[in-house]
C-alpha cells in the first residue's frame, strides 16, 4: 500500500525522504563497491520484471480472492539487498511519476516501507536464515512465506505510524493499526505463496539463478557507514521536529512526533492526541480569521465561530472559487495564444 | 594474412554444462566481401557471433581482425572495428530514445559532441531514419527496429559487420528494405541467418556451418544449390535457386 | 483489463513528454527543483486550509497550458490515483465533529474542511509531479537527478528499468494471454503462475546478459555517457526564481480571501 503525499506533513514526509536518501546512498556505494557492472542492466531489466509481474494476478485456491508479487523479497533473492533497495526505489519513484501512486513527497516513506523492509529486514534477518543453504525447497517456500509476511506488517506499521505522526487524518493510532495490520497479513501472505511459487519454478529450472547472491560485502566499514547514515537521519528528523515545535504558527507543521512513535503505539494514548488536535486546531485559527478573532476564538471557540465565519470564511470561499476561475482562464488564454501562434507559424 | 578483413582459425568453444559449440572453425574474409552463415538451429551460429567481437573468448584457436589479433589487449580497438548487430533489436536498442541510442557507441569511445552529433546523423541517413531520431524504441516497427539497431554499429564506422538474424519478424515490404540496405553497405559483412533467399541476394559466399563444424564454404549458388548437403544439415534449397529469374543471372 | 490501459497511459506520457515547448526546453533541473519546493509549501499548510491553497493550482495550470500537453491524460489519472488518500481521509469527518464553520443555518465540522483539505492537497501534489514528467519525460529527467548528485547507480538501472517494462510487460502480457486462453480463469492458479511468472523471469534474466553483451559490443566500460544538451541558463534562473517568490507570497498572504474580500468591497 502506498503512502499518499496528501496524507504526509513536511516533517514526517522530510525524515523519510532522508532516510530513503542515505540508503540509497548506501546501496548505492555498495553496488559500485561489487563492482559487477553486468549488474546496471540485470537491475533495471529485472526492475522491468517485477513491475509486469505485478500486473500479474494468482488465484488464492479456497479464498476467491487474488494477488499478485511484491517484489522487494523476489529482488533481494535474486540480486543482493543493496541491489533490490535501489531498484525498488527505482519502481516506486516511477509508480509515483507516471501513476500517480503515493506522489513525491510520499515516495520517502514508500522506498523506506516497502524497500528497506523487504530488502534489509526480511530478507536478511528472516528469508536467508530460515531458506539456509537453499538445499530443501520446503524451507525456501516458508522462508518466502514467512519474509513477505514480515516485510508487509513491517510495511502497514510504518504506514500507519507515518500516517498518524503525520497528523493529517484523524485516524487514531490503534483504529488504523487494527485496519491495516490485519489485511496486510493477508495480502503478505498472498504475496508470500506468489513468491514461493515462483522461486519453486526457478529452483527447478536454474537453480544456479538463486545463488549468486554477494551479501554480505565487508561487513565491518559498511556497518559503521550504516551506522553513521542511521545517526544522520536521525539527526535530520530531529532538527526537522525542532523546527516544527519552534514555528509552530508559521509553519504549522502539525503534530510531528516521529521521535515519539513509541509513545503512539499505546492505545490509551487517545486522550493525549485529541488535546493535542484541540491545541492544534485553535493554532490553525489565524489562517481562517482576522488576527484579532484569534484570543477570542481560543477564549471561547462555540461562541467565537459565527463572528469569525461572517468575514473571512465568505471571503475565503469567494476568493477561493474566483482564484480558481482566474487559474483556469488564465490556462485556457495561455494554451490558446500558444495554438493560435503554432497556427500562424 | 594483412590481406583478409577477418581471419578465425581453429576455433572451439565449449559452454560450462560441456556442450561443444564450436570445433576447429577456420575461415577467411577479406575485405568488402558478404558471408552469409547458414545453418540449423544449435549449429553453433550464434556462438560463433559472440566471439568475433570478443563478447565470448576463445577457448582455443585465435581471431585476427585486419591481422590484429583479438585478445584482453586489443579488445577495445576491435570492439571499435566490428559491429555486431544482435538478433533481437530490442536488447541492443537500451537508451531512451533513438538518437541516444545510436550516440551511445560514439559517447562511450569518447568522441567529441561535434563528431558524435555527426556520426548520430550521418548513421541515420544511411538507414533512412533521421525522422525517427527522437522516438523511443517501443515506438518503432519492427523494421524501423532493425535500421536503428543497424544504425546504432554504424554510427561506431565500423569496418566489420555481423549480424544475427537480421530478417526475422519484418513483413515483406520491410524485408526487402533491408536487403536493399544491406546489399548497398561497402563494410565486410557476416551475415547469420535462415533467411536463404536473403543471403542468396546479398552475400556472394556462404558458410554452412553444422553441429560446430563448417561443413561447407565456397560461393552462394554452388552451396545452397546442392540439395544433398542442404537437407543433410537440417536445410534446404532455397526457392529463388529452384526457378530461373531472367533479371537476376 | 486496467493493466493494459496502464501502458498506453505510461505511452501518452512519453508522448507528451517528446512535445516541444518552452517548459520542455528548460533545464530538468530547474523543473525537479521548483516542483520540490511546490510540494514543500503544499505540505506546510496547516490540515483545515482550504482558501489559502487554490492560488497553489496556478502552477500545475499555468505549466500545462503553456507546454499545451493534453489535459485529459492527466486527469483520468488523477481520478484513478484518488482511492486511497480520499480513503483515509474520509475518517476525518467521522472522527473529528468539533464544529468549525457556521455558514447560514449548516453547521460544518473540522473533520469536513480537514477532508476537503486532503482532497485540494492531493489534487495539489499529484498534479505538480504529472506536469514534472509530462513536460519532463523519464530520460531527460534521470540526466538532472544525475547531475543534482543523485548517484550514478540508481540512475543508469531507472533508465534500464523505463526501457525494458513495455519488452518485459509485453512479454508478460503475452504469457498470460496464452495461459487464460487455456485455462479460462482471469486470475492464474498458484501452480501456473509460478511456472508462468517464472519463466518470464529467466527470460528476463536473459535479456538483461544479452543487453550487456549488447552494450560491450559498443565499448561499455562501467559508466554511462550521454547526451544532454540542457545547461542552467537564465530562463532556468527566472523560472525558479519567478516561481519560487510565487510560492513564497502564496505561503505568506493568503491571496484567495485577499481577492474574495477586494471583490466584494468591489461589488458592493
Amino acid at each position: 500500500m502506498h503512502m499518499a503525499d496528501a496524507l504526509v506533513s513536511p516533517a514526517v514526509g522530510g525524515t523519510l525522504w532522508a532516510a530513503s536518501a542515505a540508503l540509497t546512498f548506501y546501496s548505492a556505494r555498495a553496488v559500485r563497491r561489487q563492482a559487477r557492472e553486468a549488474l546496471i542492466p540485470l537491475m533495471g531489466v529485472m526492475g522491468a520484471f517485477v513491475f509486469a509481474a505485478q500486473m500479474i494476478n494468482v488465484a488464492i485456491p479456497g479464498t476467491g480472492s487474488s494477488g499478485h508479487l511484491g517484489g522487494g523479497l523476489m529482488l533481494a533473492i535474486l540480486l543482493g539487498p543493496q541491489a533490490a533497495f535501489l531498484v525498488m526505489a527505482s519502481i516506486l519513484a516511477v509508480q509515483a511519476l507516471f501513476f500517480a501512486d503515493g506522489g513525491l513527497l510520499a515516495l520517502g516513506c514508500n522506498i523506506f516501507n516497502l524497500g528497506f523492509f523487504g530488502a534489509f529486514v526480511a530478507y536478511p534477518l528472516v528469508y536467508r536464515p530460515v531458506a539456509g543453504d537453499g538445499a530443501s525447497a520446503k524451507r525456501c517456500s516458508l522462508a518466502a512465506l514467512l519474509a513477505s509476511i514480515v516485510a508487509l506488517q513491517l510495511g502497514a506499521l510504518g504506514v500507519v505510524i507515518e500516517t498518524v505522526a503525520s497528523g493529517i487524518t484523524e485516524l487514531r493510532f490503534s483504529t488504523f493499526a487494527l485496519l491495516m495490520q490485519p489485511i496486510h497479513l493477508a495480502v503478505g501472505v498472498i504475496e508470500g505463496l506468489a513468491t514461493a511459487a515462483v522461486i519453486a519454478f526457478v529452483r527447478r529450472a536454474r537453480p544456479e539463478v538463486l545463488l549468486v547472491v554477494p551479501w554480505p560485502v565487508s561487513r565491518g566499514s559498511n556497518r559503521l557507514l550504516f551506522g553513521g547514515l542511521l545517526a544522520a537521519t536521525l539527526l535530520v528528523g530531529g532538527v526537522l521536529s525542532w523546527f516544527a515545535s519552534s514555528h509552530p504558527d508559521g509553519l504549522e507543521w502539525s503534530i510531528f512526533k516521529l521521535t515519539g512513535g513509541e509513545e503512539l503505539a499505546l492505545p490509551d494514548d487517545s486522550l493525549h492526541q485529541q488535546l493535542a488536535s484541540l491545541q492544534e486546531r485553535s493554532a490553525v485559527l489565524p489562517d481562517y480569521s482576522f488576527q484579532s478573532a484569534e484570543a477570542e476564538a481560543e477564549a471561547d471557540e462555540a461562541q467565537a465561530w459565527p463572528a469569525v465565519s461572517a468575514g473571512t470564511t465568505v471571503s475565503g470561499m469567494v476568493g477561493g472559487a474566483l482564484t480558481l476561475c482566474l487559474a483556469c482562464a488564465i490556462g485556457f488564454i495561455l494554451r490558446w495564444q500558444g495554438s493560435s501562434r503554432r497556427a500562424a507559424g | 594474412m594483412n590481406a583478409s578483413a577477418l581471419e578465425v582459425s581453429d576455433l572451439r568453444f565449449a559452454y560450462p554444462d560441456g556442450t561443444l559449440a564450436l570445433r576447429e572453425v577456420s575461415f577467411r574474409v577479406s575485405p568488402g566481401e558478404a558471408v552469409g552463415i547458414v545453418g540449423a538451429n544449435g549449429a553453433g551460429k550464434s556462438t560463433l557471433l559472440l566471439h568475433l567481437n570478443g563478447c565470448l573468448a576463445p577457448q582455443r584457436g585465435s581471431i585476427h581482425i585486419a591481422g590484429e589479433q583479438l585478445d584482453s589487449a586489443s579488445l577495445k580497438s576491435v570492439r571499435r572495428r566490428v559491429g555486431l548487430v544482435f538478433q533481437d533489436p530490442d536488447d541492443q536498442l537500451f537508451m531512451p530514445s533513438v538518437e541516444e541510442d545510436v550516440a551511445f557507441g560514439p559517447l562511450q569511445a569518447g568522441l567529441p559532441m561535434e563528431e558524435v552529433e555527426r556520426r548520430v546523423v550521418g548513421a541515420l541517413q544511411e538507414v533512412g531514419l533521421l525522422h525517427c531520431r527522437t522516438r523511443p524504441p517501443y515506438r518503432l516497427s519492427a523494421g524501423e527496429k532493425r535500421a536503428a539497431a543497424l544504425a546504432s554499429v554504424l554510427a561506431l564506422s565500423p569496418s566489420v559487420l555481423v549480424m544475427d538474424e537480421p530478417s526475422t519478424h519484418l513483413d515483406p515490404r520491410a524485408r526487402r528494405r533491408l536487403i536493399e540496405l544491406l546489399g548497398a553497405l561497402a563494410q565486410t559483412r557476416l551475415i547469420a541467418t535462415h533467411d536463404l533467399e536473403l543471403v542468396v541476394e546479398v552475400c556472394s559466399r556462404v558458410l554452412v556451418l553444422s553441429e560446430g563444424r563448417i561443413v561447407a564454404d565456397g560461393p552462394t549458388r554452388s552451396v545452397l544449390n546442392d540439395e544433398p548437403l542442404m537437407l543433410a544439415h537440417g536445410l534446404e534449397r532455397p526457392h529463388i535457386l529452384q526457378h530461373h529469374h531472367p533479371h537476376r543471372d | 483489463m486496467r493493466a493494459e490501459s496502464r501502458w498506453l497511459e505510461l505511452g501518452q506520457m512519453d508522448d507528451a513528454a517528446r512535445m516541444d515547448s518552452a517548459v520542455h526546453r528548460l533545464d530538468p533541473r530547474a523543473k525537479i527543483l521548483v516542483t520540490l519546493a511546490f510540494l514543500v509549501v503544499v505540505m506546510s499548510f496547516s490540515r483545515y486550509t482550504l482558501s489559502a491553497l487554490t492560488p497553489l493550482l496556478f502552477y500545475p495550470l499555468v505549466l500545462i497550458a503553456l507546454s499545451r500537453v493534453p489535459l485529459l491524460p492527466l486527469a483520468r489519472k488523477l481520478v484513478w490515483a484518488a482511492p486511497f488518500a480520499l480513503l483515509v481521509g474520509a475518517f476525518n469527518p467521522l472522527f473529528d465533529r468539533e464544529p468549525m464553520l457556521h455558514l447560514g443555518g449548516w453547521t460544518i465540522s473540522g473533520g469536513w474542511i480537514s477532508f476537503a483539505n486532503i482532497g485540494i492537497r492531493f489534487i495539489l501534489t499529484v498534479s505538480a509531479a504529472l506536469v514534472l514528467i509530462a513536460t519532463t519525460g523519464m530520460h531527460r529527467l534521470c540526466a538532472g537527478m544525475e547531475r543534482l548528485a543523485v548517484p550514478r547507480v540508481l540512475v543508469a538501472q531507472m533508465l534500464f528499468l523505463y526501457r525494458y517494462l513495455f519488452v518485459v510487460s509485453g512479454e508478460g502480457s503475452r504469457m498470460v494471454r496464452a495461459a487464460q486462453l487455456r485455462a479460462g480463469a482471469s486470475a492464474l492458479s498458484l501452480r501456473v503462475y509460478g511456472t508462468l511468472v517464472g519463466m518470464l523471469l529467466l527470460r528476463s534474466l536473459d535479456r538483461a546478459e544479452r543487453v550487456h553483451q549488447a552494450m560491450l559490443a559498443r565499448g561499455f566500460e562501467g559508466s554511462l555517457r550521454r547526451l544532454d544538451a540542457h545547461s542552467f541558463g537564465w530562463r532556468e534562473a527566472a523560472f525558479v526564481l519567478g516561481w519560487l517568490s510565487f510560492f513564497a507570497v502564496a505561503r505568506v498572504w493568503n491571496l484567495a480571501t485577499l481577492l474574495g474580500s477586494a471583490a466584494m468591497r468591489a461589488g458592493g
